[in-house]
């Protein structure tokens, strides 16, 4: 199975469950059925939002400098800079 | 390349997001899920605005984050396609 064949699959899945749930199918207390059920997508979306929002900010809070390899990158492009320069093409 | 001193910017700028992003889904939770639980005379509610809210803000904020998105391509476009009939005409006069 493809991965894009397990995300249909899945997808479908929540879909039918969710239109089940939406036009009244399945027997849901008064409360769920009108004022939770029809939110349902749209607190997913935003709860989704969070979400990246969050592991974003996550990712550059432990972001850690690396000072060895930003002073050897920087070597590096010189020595680039240099050998491209040889070659007859200006850099930077 | 990156000044000493932007660390700590840095992260003071991930953990704000870290933390805003907390503060909303925990905030939308509450509003969507919870509150239709809880007694309407509660004190809870009444830190919360009006359940209608609760739909029409994330709504309008996706209409505008869509334009502003749509405007930004636009105008690029725009812009891509004005600079290449420029070359073109300029290939064609010279």
């Amino acid at each position: 199975m493809t991965r894009a064949q397990q995300t249909l699959s899945i997808g479908l899945l929540i879909v039918s469950i969710y239109s089940v749930a939406l036009l009244g199918l399945a027997p849901l207390p008064a409360v769920v059925q009108t004022e939770i059920v029809p939110v349902l997508p749209l607190w997913a979306l935003v709860s989704f939002g969070a979400y990246l929002l969050g592991k974003l900010g996550y990712g550059v809070l432990t972001f850690n400098d690396v000072p060895d390899a930003h002073a050897e990158l920087m070597r590096e492009i010189d020595e680039a800079r240099v050998d491209l320069k040889k070659r007859g093409v200006e850099v930077d | 390349m990156s000044t000493p001193n932007n660390n700590l910017l840095d992260r003071l700028v991930g953990l704000s997001m870290l933390v805003l992003a907390t503060t909303v889904f925990l905030y939308y939770t509450i509003w969507t899920l919870l509150l239709p639980f809880v007694d309407p005379t509660h004190p809870l509610q009444s830190a919360f605005p009006p359940r209608v809210w609760a739909i029409r803000i994330p709504v309008i904020l996706i209409l505008l984050g869509g334009a502003v998105v749509g405007s930004f391509l636009g105008m690029v476009m725009i812009r891509s396609n004005r600079k290449k009939a420029l070359k073109a005409q300029q290939k064609k006069a010279s």
